[in-house]
């Protein structure tokens, strides 16, 4: 960690204090050096990949909080429309949140096949069916609880319960940052309101808290404290980079051998090329009219979201390991999630159209741009909701409960194949059936196609050799390329 | 560093009463461990991996899925031996060719087995630890090395520590200077920086003892016990709400982050500290102290909605993931044993089988978490005293106040109404002042205002013994907004709130009062006019007239039409409750009212409109009274009040009304749960603990049934017992953690398998000896610590040591550290002149509180940080789990949801933004730099020496005068400010 600065004796201090400020070739160091840049943080882990080839060099993630229904969206199921108002034929009760079992229902989008792939995407996702080719869908996730938080811990840690690390913290620990100008693991909440847990949703768990998830915005000030909270003169916050420097360096000359405190002073340089970088990469107007039209930044319910997913690409671009997009906030009325209890024509309506077309042009502007063959997009959601409404038992309501044993997502880009469909759910898509996906084995496949064995990627923590997967996992070949 | 440095203690078990026999000889020798280390993993009585169990004889050759596993004396024919040395078993990991020969060789000669069942704890193997596991055998004082010819060691600790690095040839440092020495002590045992006078105080202290004298002053000051507390919070993760998806803010887990406080100030014996924590509640039931410490219990997250869900078999997944973090959480604490690894099958690594796992939940599994009441509670001697001068300050203070409102109040009454109102309700409420039976539930509080209610939480309840048909509710309220919608001000309802009449605000329409009731079946619109402000208390008031009419009035006038109802509802005697805040029960958002109040009648009979009239002017808001007291009597009023606020707060951290804390139920008996599934229930298991600790019964000699009480009451013993050895040796480690960055095994949550080997064991041994000798005294041991030679060393980096241990393992000096986040904040605080050092009570909220629209989520976003409540210790900010604060994030305070051992130490670019822009930094900078013109004038060499002394307890070099001093001429002092506190001097200690 040590640079040339942090070796200046006490000569080169008395000089600096001899020559003064504005001559100060500290100062030039601090802020405006750009030959002295350090080598990109790497990751630190004990037993560093890439253990296997990466196919993927980062990823992000879209996370629809709520719980989207997979039968009104890509898991086409015919039974479903004929059985539509009949009660489910089951061994035992469907033993579910609300405990309110109601008949079936169809689903409320009608559904097509999309591209040359044939795969079925419904109305609720027109422009995602256009992409339907990118799309590697897995039918058959189940998750191990169908109470949305637990649920969500588990599908970005792994565990049910708090204080594990997230995926995107265990990315930043195994891989660290391909720049050292921006965060390794980035943040982008639904601009509506954070997810209910907030930042336990992106935390570090037991790794070291620089791993955790860095919230940034795609307006206002993009990171807390970026920039000092009220006005200070550039001549004082000049002087202040300066003499900090040379307090440090006059520090260091009795401290010697000392890589924590050179890492500090090095920190400070970094900081100082984050201020340039993050506004730069925030600033959004610099895209083409085409781009953010594309990304529906001007349209009343996409624009939100397609600033996040244009956000998301910029991050990416620029050496950003790994960004995770929330879509949803808390759970309540009136609603703002995907969790459709009472109306899912109005609830799913409603949250599709904030992201369908975003997701859809950033897969698009990623494949154009070169990006998707070494990128990984990930779109999940906590468990899957209900073939049968959550109404009175011979009623067909107009909502759906939470269904945690049987769901969709998807994933696109770097090493998959593309345009094809994983696993299934029975008839009705109540219960996956076929080839089951548990989360410990999606995130295996995640880190295999960053070049991580997932066995291998470990953080030792209170008597175990913590694992993202716990002790499980298998690596879903079926998904690769 | 060498695994040289690192012995195992491997104690040889004793073979005596073991059958002779060479072929027995061989098995117990070669086989055994062999079988236990390669295949009993799988092949055990519990796990049976293709229906073979490896652990005895008869099981053996009875064989498994596939066969029998071994014929004696013809190994071609032992699915065993096929099985390995086709490289088939064990999976993944074929047996070396050595250990197949053996396995031949043994069923060759006719596979003798040893002596009974292969137990695969016994040895400790490559694999995981036995019961000769180092950690598990009791500590025995080990003789102090006999050093010749070294002057250094100031006491035994230094001897042991000596002896190590004389093995290495290596030199400990001399002595850091005293400078060093008082900021080094300073922060770690108090957490704070000392003050330049204390600095020179120490610098020229020319007696013997000084440093003594300094490290006893240290000790003794009450700050000694917010530092160290902050320590044991992060291991016990306390946090202020239940984390999981609604978070809800736990407003009285206070009193125990105090409780910790003050038993480590009043140096409480380990041993009891324990002990209370675990079963303070029923060890000593009518003690408040003892109650409150119980609050370890419920110190970690809960799943609200989890375990409200409709589904038996996913609560019961809730249930039990709440016990391994309990379970998990209590055996890292005080045993450095991850037990919780055992939930699924054996542990993995450890001696520990997966019974022992639930005979630990046996123990537990009557926690139940929730608000514990303290008023029954009996106060210790040191709090009584507390109380009660609080208390009679708090008498004097309330006759004063009433001498000036008293006669004011008659004089407005006597203008207002010229007839007496005599109208005898039969029951009445007057929250300002006293609250007789009266329930008080979540948030709410009683000010000198009245009923607090936040319209989240909080409400008030009291039972009626009265049947009730006709009646009048009539009720004082201050509205806190008029957006919300169906709280009720005063609801009579029956238990449960199946039926209920209600004076409700909102709730059909916005901003209108109507009579609610149950179903709305005694509901109609009184077609009045909205609520159009909130600045005044209103006085609400409806009447129940026998033939069901109901009549509204707001401030003594009718309030819209009255209308009559389907008939009067029947409340009948001694199942009647009124509740206040809430429109009926249960408690939930949308129900709750947000407002303050003051007062509340009512009625057997429907008032008529001239009663209620006179009744409504009765009441005089303090707002009134303000305004007919004189400029004298205000003054002397506002003075009082500030006075009885500070008084009735003290008084509620001397004695705490209520601590979130353990309410405990009986539970059903514990069964194992195979794999840990609760759907597939195994054998019955009771209480007790793990067996393979050395010289310590497991058992505790109850039956699956046993009272809850009694189960954690024998749970705290077995744990505190002075035969356990890992209790003694878990704390005086981590003690040595907390003086010198690590401790001497650096895995304090972990003396098993895959915890570290401790770097020096006899001295561990000898602390932990030395802990009990001491009466479980902490205090004593810091005492030995930081009086050691090893502690006083200098920082001062050695090329030659550190070739041979980089790590500085063996304390050839003193590691410098960097301070914590709390440190960093409050020595920022304490730099400026702006901490604020008082002890104890409800935590500061740095963050907003927020229920998100609609939800019963809470949420934490920040707050302006530079309110003075916010110049307290750090320790005292509200833990909320998701209410994090990036400034101490940035320094690497973990998540309150989890455990944490021990803190990592990172540097980013991140906390280098945080410190330099912080809203808060930049606020402290501003008090700093007016605490230095303030103490230096407006000359900037003394405010540059000044600050110096202050931020860094030393006086400037003449270069470092100069170029500060330059600096502070031209930009301004507040550069200098902001550079102090970023600079890596003020951030580390050496």
């Amino acid at each position: 960690m040590s640079t040339s600065r942090a070796h200046l004796d006490r000569r080169d201090f008395l000089s600096w204090v001899h020559r003064g400020l504005t001559s100060s070739a500290l100062a030039s160091l601090m802020l405006r050096d750009s030959t002295l840049q350090a080598a990109p943080l790497s990751g630190e882990a004990a037993d560093p990949p890439p253990h296997v080839p990466a196919k993927a060099r980062r990823a992000i993630h879209i996370c629809l909080c709520g719980a989207m229904s997979h039968v009104d969206s890509f898991d086409y199921k015919p039974d479903l429309v004929r059985l539509h108002g009949k009660s489910l034929v089951s061994e035992e009760r469907p033993d579910v949140f609300f405990g309110q079992v109601g008949l079936l229902r169809a689903p409320d989008w009608k559904f097509q096949q999309r591209g040359q792939s044939g795969l079925w995407v419904s109305e609720l996702m027109p422009h995602i069916g256009e992409v339907a080719d990118e799309l590697t869908v897995i039918h058959s996730m189940f998750a191990e609880t169908s109470n949305h938080t637990p649920a969500m811990f588990q599908e970005n840690t792994g565990f049910r319960l708090n204080g594990f690390p997230v995926l995107g913290s265990w990315l930043s620990y195994g891989l660290g940052c391909e720049t050292d100008n921006l965060p390794a693991f980035v943040v982008i909440p639904d601009a509506r309101e954070f997810p209910a847990g907030g930042s336990i949703n992106w935390t570090s768990g037991f790794l070291p808290a620089r791993h955790q998830g860095v919230v940034v915005r795609g307006r206002g000030n993009p990171i807390d404290d970026l920039f000092a909270s009220r006005q200070i003169a550039p001549a004082n916050e000049r002087a202040t980079r300066e003499l900090l420097a040379a307090v440090n360096a006059r520090h260091l000359v009795d401290h010697p051998q000392s890589d924590p405190l050179s890492a500090r002073m090095q920190a400070y340089e970094m900081a100082a090329r984050m201020q340039l970088a993050v506004p730069e990469v925030a600033d959004l107007a610099s895209e083409t009219a085409e781009t953010q039209s594309l990304y529906g930044l001007e349209g009343k319910e996409t624009g939100d979201f397609g600033r996040s997913c244009l956000l998301a690409r910029r991050l990416l671009e620029r050496g950003v390991r790994f960004v995770q997009l929330f879509s949803g906030g808390t759970f309540g009325s009136p609603r703002r999630n995907w969790d459709g209890h009472e109306d899912m024509v109005q609830n799913h309506g409603q949250e599709a159209k904030r992201i369908d077309q975003p997701v859809a042009a950033l897969l698009k502007d990623l494949r154009r741009r070169g990006m998707l063959d070494d990128t990984l997009v990930l779109f999940t959601t906590e468990f899957g909701r209900t073939p049968f409404t959550q109404s009175a038992a011979d009623v067909v309501g107009k909502g759906r409960d939470h269904n945690q044993y049987g769901f969709t997502v998807w994933m696109a880009g770097a090493g998959l194949k593309h345009g094809i469909r994983y696993g299934a759910t029975d008839d009705v898509g109540y219960r996956a059936v076929e080839d089951r996906v548990h989360w410990h084995d999606f995130h295996a496949t995640v880190l295999h196609l960053l070049g991580i064995d997932h066995e291998r990627l470990t953080y030792y923590h209170n008597g175990i050799r913590r694992r993202l997967t716990n002790v499980h996992g298998e690596v879903v070949r079926g998904l690769l390329a | 560093m060498g695994a040289a440095l690192l012995p195992l203690v491997f104690r040889p078990v004793a073979t005596a009463d073991e059958p002779a026999g060479e072929a027995v000889q061989f098995f117990d020798r070669e086989l055994a461990p062999l079988l236990a280390r390669r295949c009993l993993e799988c092949h055990n009585p519990a796990e049976k991996k293709g229906g073979l169990d490896l652990t005895n004889r008869e099981a053996a050759i009875a064989g498994g899925d596939n066969g029998p596993a071994i014929e004696p004396g013809k190994p071609d024919e032992s699915g065993l031996v096929i099985r390995v040395e086709a490289g088939e078993m064990p999976p993944k990991h074929p047996l070396p060719a050595a250990e197949r020969q053996t396995l031949r060789r043994w069923i060759e000669s006719g596979a003798t087995w040893g002596a009974g069942n292969i137990d695969r704890f016994r040895y400790t193997s490559d694999a995981r630890a036995g019961y000769d596991w180092w950690s598990l055998q009791p500590p025995i004082r080990p003789q102090v090395p006999q050093l010749e010819g070294s002057c250094w060691p100031r006491g035994d600790v230094d001897r042991f520590v000596l002896a190590q690095l004389q093995q290495r040839d290596l030199k400990p440092s001399s002595e850091a200077d005293r400078r060093t020495l008082i900021r080094r002590l300073s922060f770690d045992l108090i957490g704070l920086p000392p003050s330049p006078e204390e600095v020179d105080a120490f610098v020229d202290d020319v007696q013997p003892d000084a440093y003594e004298q300094l490290v006893a002053r240290l000790l003794d000051s009450p700050q000694y016990g917010v530092r160290w507390a902050r320590h044991w919070l992060d291991v016990i993760r306390f946090g202020e709400s239940n984390g999981f998806e609604y978070d809800e803010f736990r407003r009285d887990a206070w009193p125990y982050r105090d409780w910790i406080v003050r038993s480590l100030n009043s140096d409480l014996p380990y041993d009891e500290f324990a002990r209370l924590q675990l079963a303070g509640d029923v060890l000593r039931p009518d003690d408040l102290d003892a109650t409150i410490a119980a609050g370890f219990l419920a110190a970690g997250a809960f799943d609200t909605a989890g375990q409200g869900q409709q589904s038996l078999a996913m609560r019961a997944v809730v249930r039990q993931d709440e016990m391994e973090d309990l379970v998990g959480t209590v055996g890292q604490t005080f045993l450095a044993l991850t037990v919780n690894c055992a939930r699924c099958h054996d542990h993995k690594f450890d001696p520990i089988r997966q019974r022992e796992y639930y005979a630990l939940v046996a123990a537990l599994s009557g926690v139940r978490q929730g608000n514990r009441e303290l008023a029954s509670c009996k106060a210790s001697a040191e709090r009584a005293a507390e109380i009660a001068s609080a208390d009679a300050q708090r008498q004097e203070l309330l006759a004063q106040v009433s001498a000036i409102e008293t006669p004011l109040r008659e004089r407005i009454a006597a203008e207002r109404s010229q007839v007496p109102v005599d109208l005898r309700p039969f029951a009445h409420w007057d929250f300002a002042t006293a609250s007789p039976e009266l329930k008080l539930h979540g948030s709410a509080s009683m000010t000198d205002q009245g009923l607090v209610l936040d319209g989240q939480t909080g409400y008030a309840s009291a039972s009626l013994d009265v049947e009730l048909r006709e009646k009048t509710l009539e009720v004082w309220v201050q509205l806190a907004n008029l957006d919300q919608r169906g709280g009720a001000a005063m609801s009579v309802q029956t238990p449960g709130g199946a039926k209920f009449d209600a004076i409700v605000f909102g709730e059909n329409e916005p901003g209108k009062w109507l009579a609610g009731s149950d179903n709305f079946s005694r509901t109609q619109p009184f077609a009045a006019t909205v609520e159009s402000e909130v600045a005044q208390p209103v006085h609400v008031c409806i009447t129940y007239a026998a033939d069901g009419t109901i009549a509204a009035y707001r401030n003594g006038r009718p309030y819209g039409t009255s209308y009559r109802s389907g008939g009067t509802a029947h409340f009948a005697d001694g199942k009647t409750e009124v509740i206040f805040g809430l429109r009926h029960a249960p408690a939930a958002p949308g129900k709750l009212l947000a407002g303050t109040i003051s007062q509340a009648r009512l009625y057997d009979r429907a008032l008529t409109p001239d009663e209620v009239a006179a009744s409504s002017g009765r009441f005089v808001p303090t707002s009134t009274l303000r305004e007919r007291m004189t400029p004298d009597e205000q003054s002397r009023y506002e003075q009082l009040k500030q006075q009885l606020a500070r008084v009735e707060a003290n008084l509620s951290v001397a004695r705490p009304a209520k601590v979130y804390g353990v309410k405990p139920q009986q539970p059903e008996p514990t069964h194992l749960l195979v794999r840990g599934n609760p759907a597939q229930r195994g054998e019955v298991v009771a209480a007790g603990g793990v067996s393979s600790l050395a010289g310590l019964s497991a058992e505790f000699g109850l039956g699956p049934d046993a009272p809850e009480a009694e189960r954690r009451r024998r749970l705290a013993a077995w744990i505190t017992s002075p035969g356990n050895p890992l209790f003694a040796r878990a704390m005086v480690n981590r003690l040595w953690q907390y003086h010198f960055g690590v401790g001497l095994v650096e895995t304090s949550n972990d003396f098993g398998f895959n915890g570290g080997r401790p770097a020096n064991v006899q001295l561990l041994d000898w602390l932990a000896t030395e802990l009990v000798a001491q009466r479980y005294s902490l205090k004593a041991i810091h005492r030995l610590i930081v009086t050691s030679a090893a502690y006083r060393q200098s920082s001062r980096h050695q090329s030659d040591a550190a070739r041979l241990d980089a790590d500085n393992r063996l304390l050839w000096r003193k590691t410098p550290v960097r301070l914590e986040a709390e440190a960093v904040r409050d020595a920022m605080l304490h730099t400026a002149g702006v901490l604020d050092l008082s002890l104890g009570g409800p935590g500061f909220q740095e963050m907003k509180m927020e229920i998100a629209p609609g939800t019963s989520t809470y949420l934490y976003p920040p707050d302006d940080p530079t309110r003075d409540a916010f110049k307290r210790r750090t320790l005292y900010r509200v833990w909320a789990r998701s209410g994090r604060n990036a400034l101490l994030d940035a320094f690497d305070c973990p998540d309150p949801s989890t455990t944490a051992p021990r803190r990592a130490v990172t540097t980013t670019p991140l906390q280098a933004l945080a410190l330099l822009n912080n809203a808060f930094v930049l606020h402290v900078c501003d008090k700093f730099v007016e605490r230095l013109q303030r103490e230096a004038a407006d000359d900037p060499a003394r405010q540059v020496t000044r600050a110096y002394r202050l931020a860094y307890a030393r006086r400037p070099l003449p270069d470092e005068q100069a170029a500060a001093e330059r600096v502070v001429r031209e930009h301004g002092l507040d550069v200098l400010a902001r550079v102090l506190f970023n600079s890596n001097e003020f951030i580390y200690v050496d």
